[in-house]
């Protein structure tokens, strides 16, 4: 009988490369739920199923109807919550920003979110507001985006401006967290993992929101799976 | 009464097409509301309820304390498990689809 270490080299190779495939294979059962997990989905009412809901198909429904699907544009619900009237609640997950109103009911907001490795969680405020902001890109996002390079310098408000038509600046206590909730000049991104962190609304939305809200307002940010806000 | 037997035909096949119809019907799902028509694969629980979570463990971390929801599910039963952070300390809670809460217990580590 061969001893373990007197294998032949080509023997040797064969386990190494099924060890590997095994272990990939594994990492494949733990990493490929996970990268599924958030898949945004509609229902089709056609077919009676629900369906992915990624960029491509956003951009094909936009296109169609003018607007986001249904369940993503700004409608009143009900909303059983402690918070006071005038609190901001963004569930990023589901891709929802509700503001608290009186008598158990928040007005519902599609919205765009993080994409992944740029979600989090955290309780903020609203710092400051600003109509049709300019935008200057973070110094890292300047780094690693040649389209965000050309404004380093700031990039004039105005409906191609990815702030669009309105901002609100997340504060911790007197900090700016570098986070807004802001409008957008690509709509369809509605219902999607599509930002660097930040909020997104379509204009008319945050326009709406930003009518209703006092600065101050607390926001709290929901996000299964993101890192806690530590400070910028 | 070759007219009443083509007569007897008719029926039948219309009585066959309503009850084909019916049985279809039975089978096809009923549609969500409207405003329900969007979710993620990822099934948390509602944004209400997992604050009103937080609320209750606040009672139990202190006043000051500020909760936040950090994972939610959906149990067997129909009611949600909802993992809160209370300035690092970790609590489990459990709410139903009435926004009754169940239980607030700090969370077992390990």
């Amino acid at each position: 009988m061969m001893a373990r270490d007197e294998l032949p080299a080509k023997a040797k190779k064969t386990r190494r490369t099924r060890k590997l495939t095994a272990a990939l294979i594994a990492a494949g059962v733990c990493i490929g739920p996970l990268a599924a997990w958030a898949q945004t989905q509609i229902y089709d009412s056609k077919t009676h199923t629900w369906v992915n809901y990624d960029k491509k198909k956003a951009r094909q429904y936009y296109a169609r109807n003018n607007q986001a699907p249904e369940a993503f544009r700004m409608q009143t619900v009900t909303f059983r919550t402690a918070e006071p009237p005038g609190t901001i609640i963004i569930d990023g997950n589901q891709h929802f920003l509700y503001l608290v109103q009186p008598g158990g009911q928040a007005i519902r907001y599609g919205i765009g979110v993080g994409r992944e490795g740029f979600g989090w969680a955290g309780i903020v405020r609203v710092g400051r507001m600003a109509e049709w902001p300019t935008w200057t890109p973070p110094a890292e996002m300047v780094a690693r985006d040649p389209n965000a390079a050309k404004w380093a310098a700031g990039m004039p408000g105005g409906p191609e401006n990815p702030l669009g038509a309105r901002a609100l600046y997340l504060y911790e206590g007197d900090q700016d967290t570098i986070y807004r909730i802001h409008g957008t000049a690509e709509p369809w991104t509605i219902g999607l993992d599509v930002s660097s962190g930040c909020i997104r609304m379509n204009n008319n939305d945050i326009t709406d929101l930003a009518s209703r809200i006092k600065i101050g307002a607390k926001v709290i940010v929901l996000m299964q799976g993101a890192a806690l806000y530590k400070g910028v | 009464m070759l007219q009443n037997t083509a007569k007897g035909i008719s029926i039948g096949r219309l009585m066959a097409a309503m009850t084909s119809a019916a049985l279809l019907g039975a089978c096809t799902p009923t549609p969500p509301a409207p405003e329900s028509m969007a979710r993620t694969t990822l099934q948390t629980a509602p944004a209400d309820l997992q604050l009103l979570c937080a609320n209750s463990a606040a009672g139990v971390a202190g006043p000051n304390a500020k909760v936040l929801p950090t994972a939610s599910r959906q149990l067997p039963d129909g009611t949600f498990a909802v993992d809160l952070d209370a300035g690092g300390k970790k609590f489990s809670c459990v709410v139903d689809n009435n926004g009754t809460v169940r239980s607030v217990q700090p969370a077992q580590s390990g």
